[in-house]
Formats: C-alpha cells, structure tokens, sequence
C-alpha cells in the first residue's frame, strides 16, 4: 500500500515535470510579453567568459524563467496565492480592490545631489527655470500603506529637494494640489502614473506661473479612448483585482493646432512623430499612446499666435501634460533624458528657449544617472 | 542555480534523471559525478575548477597521511596541513580578512562557493578519520570527488560521514517507490522554503524594519519568532529538497531536522537541531576532549564550548557564537535543575521560548543591538503595542500558527503513525494528489523571479 502510493506519487509528479519541461523547452518563444510590457530574456549564448564568472548560468536561469510553459497564468496564480498567504504584496506591489500601490520605490535618496543637477543646469542658462516634482500614486494614495513600509512621504522627498534647490528655480508644489484632490481620478488604478485629468490639475497651476490664463475646463472635449488601459503596476502582479483604467484625450476646440511633430528617435534617426499614437492600444504598452514611443527628443510647432519657446524635460509623467500646453507656445521641445544616449547639449541648445521646465515623477529622480545627463 | 528555481526542478532535474537512467547501472556512479559537475558549472566555471580543485587537495592529503599513517609524529603534519587549507578555504570566504587571497585565486567579482561550510567540514572529518585509522584512505577518486560536490548535498544537504556517504553510495535502491518518497520529500522542502521561508522573512524584515529603540514589544516578539521559524523552515527546507533529490537517485540520506523547535526538553531541542553538524562537532571536537577531562563541571563546559563552535560556525561572528554559548548553558541548566517529571506540555512552551529569545542573538548585527531588542522585546520602550504590530498580526496570524503547527511532529504523525485504517488509507489515497497540488502551488510562487534564493545566512 505504502510502495503503491509511493509510486503513483512518483509518476504524478514527475509526468507533470516533464509536460511541463517539455512544453517549456518545446514550446513556442515570444520576445515580448504584452501582459508583462517588457522584453523577454533571450537564449544565453555560450562563451567561455561568462560560463566562468557564472552569468550564463544566471542568464540561463532569467531564460527559463521568462518562457516558462504558461507563464502569464502562473503569475496570475501567484499573485493570487501570495495576497492570500501573508501580507497583499506582491513583488513590491500592495494590492487591494481599489488600486495597486508601488511598495518599493526609492524616491529623491539623495535630494542635494539631485539639487545640484539642476542648479547647474539652471547656472548656466540664461532663460527661466520652472521646476515640478510629481508624485507617484504611492505618494498620494500610500496613507493606505502598511506602517512599516512607508519610512519617508513623498511629499517630505519633495520638500528636501525644494529646499536643497537654487532659490532661482521657480518650483511648483504639485504634490499638494494632487493631494488635495485625491478623491478625484487624478491617478490610474493599475500604474504609477496620473491621469490626464491629474495632468490637468496641475496644468492650471503650472501654466500660471509660466505666465499664461489656463484654460477652463469646459473648452476641452474629452475622449474616452479606452477603458482597458492596466499599466506598470499591473505588469508587475498581473493582479486584476482593481478595474482596469480609462484612457483620455484632451482635445481642445477651436484653438491652436500641431503644425509638425519631428522626432529624434534613439537611433539618431529624424522622424515623423505623433502626439496621440492610437496604434500602440492595441498593444500591452497603452501609456506609450501619448506622444508614441519615447524618443529622446520631440520638436513640436504649432498655429499658436506667439513667438513664445518652451523646452520640457520631463520623463513618462509628461506624457500626457504635454498636449496642455499646446494653446500657449508656437514650439515646444520635449526631452526625454531616460532615452537619450548623449547629453542634453548633443540634442538641444537650451539658450535658444525662453523658458524651461523640468517636469518629473519622484521615481525618476532617483536615478542619478539618467539625471547626470541633463548637467552641461 | 538553487534547488527552489524553475531552472532545476524544471530543468536541470528531468534532463539528470533521464541521464541517470539511461545509463548503465556500471557507470552511474561517473554519471553522478558529471552531473554534479554539470551543477557547480551552471554555478559558474570558476566554482566549478575551485570545487574540483578542493577535492583534488583533499584527496591528495587523504593519501599522504594513509601513506605515512606507521608513523603516527609523520603523519600529522600531512593532518594539520590538510585542516589549515580546508578551514583557510571556509575563512577565506565567510569573512572579510582574506580579500587579498581572493585576489590571488584570481576569484571573480562576488564569487561565494556555496555550500563551502558544509562540504569544507566533511572534508576535515575524512581527513581526521583517515589518520585515526578509522576509514582506509579510498582510491576510488570518482567516490571522493562525488563526496564533495554531490549535488543533492552542495546547498545545504545533509552534512554526512564519508563512509556513512559511501554506503549509502554503495546500497543504492533506484525503484520508483523511492523516487515517490523522494519526490514527496523534495516537495516538502520546497514548501517550507517557498512558502514558509519566504514569508516568515517578509515578516520578520517587516518587524524589523523600524528603529529597535521604538518598536513595541508585540512587533519585536514577532520578529523574534518569524525569525527562528524561518531559519528552520529554510535549513531544513533545503536539507529536504537535497535529501529528495538524493532519494530520486536511489540515495537514502538521513534527515537533519526532527522538528526540533517544538521539542519537550531543550536537550531534545539540541540534539534535533541541524543533527549531523552538532554530530560532526561531537565526534570530531568535543567527544575527544571529553575523554580527557573527568570532571563533571568540566564536561559541561566543553559541551558548551562546541555549542559555542556551533554557533560561530552558523554566523563567523560574536552574535552566533554568544547564541551557541547560550543554547548550551541553557541545556545544561535544564539537566541539572530539571530533575523531576514535567509536563510535556510545559516542557514545550519553555523550549519554544528559550530558542526564540535566544535566537535574537543568531539574528542580531551587533550584541548590543541584540541586547536592545531583547528589551523591546519585554516592553523596554515603554509601548506594548501600536498599529503596526497589530497589522503584523492580523496579517501574519494564519501563516504563524499554520507553519508553528508544520514544525511539530503532529502533520507526521497524522500522515505515517496513525493506528486506525480508515485514516491511514484516506491518507494513502490524497497524498499524491497533495504532493502535485503543492508542486504547482510552489511553482506559482516562484513564477515571478524564478527561483527563490533568499537566504538568512550564507552557509
């Protein structure tokens, strides 16, 4: 009795082993998975150098790993099992029915290094500087937030580096305008990202101290381009336990319009780009709809009746604030230093905008790298 | 690569098996050894020409103290040489004085060989029993250079004798009875590193995230606890998932843990924890001083000495020898002062609390912050308990009582010792289908990074 057990325990196993063995070193590779957004590991390809210090045992590992037989359903499994074995977090993500909730951020970790990076943007250049640090939804929704995860607010990471910046930077408190509205839906559910009525919000506040009316609310007629929209938080967990999100665009009437849109693309290439890339909601990276893929730069004109210049350096919380600011400038440059290859000056001669504004989520601007770019 | 990744149950362990099988039951035991070679080399090349490396010098030595073995002065220093090389090699990488040496071995960048400690140990052991005359210095190389790198023991496996390694090697049972145990001991290990092991360790950096100066009594106790749960639940989940994978090749290893941590007596406590380590350290350190020393009260420190060998042998560090030191006098204060019946029950508690508050030691960077969490710990900072800790309990509760139920002996007894027949079939007939349910259980958790390789203590 106990030999027979024994066996059929045998045989149970190691069939479902070998299936699924099979399955994972047979069965078809896809470079990219959309539920995940990101690019699959590729097969490790030997060479001596790397099987001696041991990275093609890791990459080979990282490989199995990503084109496991029926990965997607496995994660969908093991956020559930995890929510319900101990606390709802899931690969640093804390779940719950309303939203998804980044638990391992850093933020601003060294707010006068980061501070000195602009300052001596700022010194410089000649035109004026306008800075704003956007929180993360962690930032404004993390009070739900277990005790022992949250350590320092966003809004004191804000603060630290406001007050480590050169006095001539113009700053704008985003944080609590956000804040303040966080009964709205200025945040997605699913991703870290505000909302293009978050955007908006602090669109009012911005353009203001750029010098310029914002535009009423009612002049826009919005567009609900998808209501399937699950972002970075959701490629993390697969956990669809939160709604998925809604997608707008801000179309303003009977006002100015895009007249070009070039881009430098990471190739160094010239091309056409688009501010509303409708394509890319079919695919498992809906965000990039705003302004397409990133690129590193994107020179913009249009029928505004102004000789007014902006340059915007922002990473992917610009995104969608972008278009805002379309009714006020005649061109408008965006840089994206996440993607750029060069520095800042290989790009862009900044001397040649009146204005400049830093626009950056608080998980960026951790990233003293990405960062070191912008520095002349 | 590690036991509890995707890369080896789903991978490494098919294509070995299948090997394994194919071959001509002749050649198995090189088919083993090129297995295990195949292991260290999924580690990195360089681990593996270390491992080898090790292997060759201690077999070398082996032989030098079996050749001048008719002169006992002689073969001594072949003995003592052979000891300082085996134990540099552990020191070299768990502490930070032997940069240089690294260096010098032209290491690469963060290389640690795994599982150093415990093959380093049975290396030393071979050696002593060489020169006692005990074991005959084996020439069969394939057998010693399997006795080091055999890898169902390189992370963590049971620390082993070379001749109880040999026999087992010899007295194979390659049946599919026995891949059926093995399989349910290398689930079961898996469960207890993944599913246990992983969570204890979220709650206990959760309890310890917070300054020790300020946290309440009710989040230090948790951290105190999920500590010592999750050390066990690891060691002895990879000592399992090793034994498993020997059982798959027809190797009977012995167990390392016999659910210690609910024992009724703490000497029990003592002699279930890490059973073949504390055995080694007896037989080889302790045992051979004993017979010197006559005295009661001198025994006792010599036994409390090898708890302190013990200890410093888990961290390398003051911390782990003061717990080994402690865990020690506590057994001999048991012996001395426990001279009537107590309750089983009683008896349980007060060990489950001993180990606990000792374990703050294990854990600890530095004694003085061991000492200020132990005063957390009893209200020190004047706050018994705030929100923090009973969020940590609300939400830790079911996994704590759950896996302090699993490290009792009462799940084995239910499953193996119970005397009616009903049961016992009804038992029979779920536990295959509860070894794959926990299979897939243990897979979906590791989907995401693909192997769980956290660790409380580099061994």
């Amino acid at each position: 009795m106990m030999k027979l057990t024994s066996r059929i325990t045998a045989l149970l196993t190691l069939a479902f082993i070998a299936v699924f063995s099979a399955m994972t070193f047979f069965g078809g590779k896809r470079d990219i998975s959309p539920e995940e957004n990101r690019v699959l590991a590729k097969a490790p390809e030997l060479n001596a150098k790397e099987l001696y210090d041991g990275r093609t045992g890791e990459k080979l590992d990282r490989y199995v790993t990503d084109h496991f037989a029926g990965r997607n359903r496995w994660l969908v499994g093991s956020s559930l099992i995890q929510t319900e074995l101990s606390e709802s977090i899931v690969n640093g993500v804390y779940v719950s029915d309303d939203r998804l909730i980044s638990t391992d951020d850093k933020g601003i970790t060294d707010a006068s290094a980061m501070a000195e990076v602009f300052d001596s943007f700022a010194e410089n250049y000649d035109g004026m500087v306008y800075f704003a640090a956007i929180p993360t939804s962690a930032g404004v929704y993390g009070d739900v937030l277990p005790g022992h995860i949250v350590r320092q607010t966003e809004s004191q990471q804000i603060n630290a580096l406001y007050y480590a910046m050169d006095s001539d930077i113009r700053k704008i408190d985003a944080y609590n305008i956000l804040k303040m509205l966080k009964d709205n839906y200025i945040y997605y559910r699913n991703d870290t990202k505000w909302t293009s009525y978050g955007a908006y919000c602090v669109y009012k506040t911005v353009i203001q101290k750029l010098g310029f009316q914002p535009n009423s609310y009612d002049k826009y007629s919005i567009e609900h381009v998808t209501d399937n929209f699950r972002g970075n938080l959701y490629n993390r967990t697969l956990s669809r336990r939160p709604k998925a999100d809604i997608m707008d665009i801000y179309e303003y009437h009977n006002g100015a319009e895009v007249t070009s849109c070039i881009v430098v693309r990471r190739d160094g290439i010239n091309a056409e780009g688009q501010i509303f890339d409708r394509e890319k909601l079919e695919t498992g990276d809906k965000y990039s709809m705003y302004l397409g893929d990133a690129v590193p730069i994107m020179r913009i004109t249009t029928s505004a009746n102004t000789d007014k210049k902006l340059l915007v350096i922002k990473d992917d919380f610009g995104d969608c604030f972008v278009p805002f600011l379309f009714q006020h400038y005649s061109e408008i440059t965006v840089v994206d230093p996440s993607v750029m290859t060069g520095k800042l000056s290989d790009y862009v001669n900044a001397d040649d905008y009146g204005q400049t504004l830093f626009l950056f989520g608080t998980d960026s601007l951790s990233d003293r790298e990405m960062m070191s770019k912008i520095t002349p | 690569m590690v036991y509890s990744s995707l890369l080896f149950i789903y991978g490494f362990l098919p294509v070995s098996l299948i090997l394994y099988y194919i071959t001509p039951k002749k050649f198995r035991e090189m088919m083993l050894l090129f297995l295990s070679a195949a292991f260290c080399c999924m580690i990195s090349l360089y681990f593996l020409i270390f491992i080898a490396v090790f292997a060759a010098v201690n077999y070398i030595f082996m032989h030098l103290i079996s050749r001048s073995r008719r002169n006992e002065k002689l073969s001594a220093v072949p003995l003592a040489v052979g000891i300082i090389i085996d134990l540099v090699a552990v020191f070299a990488f768990r502490t930070e004085f032997f940069t240089w040496l690294h260096r010098m071995i032209r290491a690469p960048e963060g290389f640690y060989p795994v599982g150093i400690s415990f093959f380093a140990l049975g290396a030393v052991g071979t050696l002593i029993d060489v020169y006692k005359g005990r074991i005959k210095a084996d020439r069969n190389m394939v057998r010693f250079a399997l006795y080091i790198m055999f890898f169902p023991r390189l992370l963590m496996g049971p620390l082993l004798r070379y001749r109880v390694f040999t026999n087992i090697l010899s007295n194979r049972s390659e049946s599919l009875s026995e891949m059926g145990v093995g399989m349910t001991i290398f689930v079961k290990g898996l469960a207890k590193k993944v599913i246990a092991a992983d969570n204890l360790y979220m709650l206990y950096t959760a309890a310890r995230s917070g300054d020790v100066s300020e946290i309440s009594a009710v989040t230090a106790w948790l951290g105190a606890v999920a500590y010592i749960l999750c050390l066990y639940f690891e060691l002895s989940g990879f000592a399992d998932m090793g034994t498993g994978t020997a059982y798959l090749f027809g190797l009977k290893f012995p167990q390392s843990f016999n659910y210690p941590l609910f024992s009724i007596r703490l000497k029990y406590f003592a002699a279930r924890w890490q059973s073949q380590v504390t055995q080694w350290l007896r037989r080889y350190i302790t045992k051979p001083i004993y017979g010197v020393c006559s005295k009661r009260l001198l025994r006792e420190i010599v036994f409390i000495m090898g708890w302190g060998l013990f200890g410093f042998w888990y961290t390398v560090d003051l911390g782990g020898t003061v717990w080994g030191i402690l865990i020690g006098t506590a057994v001999i204060i048991e012996s001395r002062l426990l001279k009537k019946k107590i309750m089983n029950f009683t008896g349980m508690i007060y060990t489950f609390f001993t180990v606990v508050i000792l374990g703050v030691f294990l854990s600890g960077d530095s004694l003085g912050g061991s000492v200020r969490y132990l005063f957390a710990m009893v209200g020190g900072n004047g706050i018994l308990a705030d929100a923090d800790g009973f969020y940590l309990v609300k939400t830790y509760i079911v996994l704590l009582l759950v896996t302090m139920y699993a490290s009792t002996d009462l799940f084995r007894n239910l499953m193996t010792r119970t005397g009616r027949n009903k049961v016992k079939a009804a038992v029979m007939a779920v536990s295959p289908v509860l070894v794959l349910a926990v299979l897939i259980l243990c897979t979906a958790v590791i989907s995401y990074s693909g192997s769980s390789d956290m660790l409380l203590m580099k061994l």
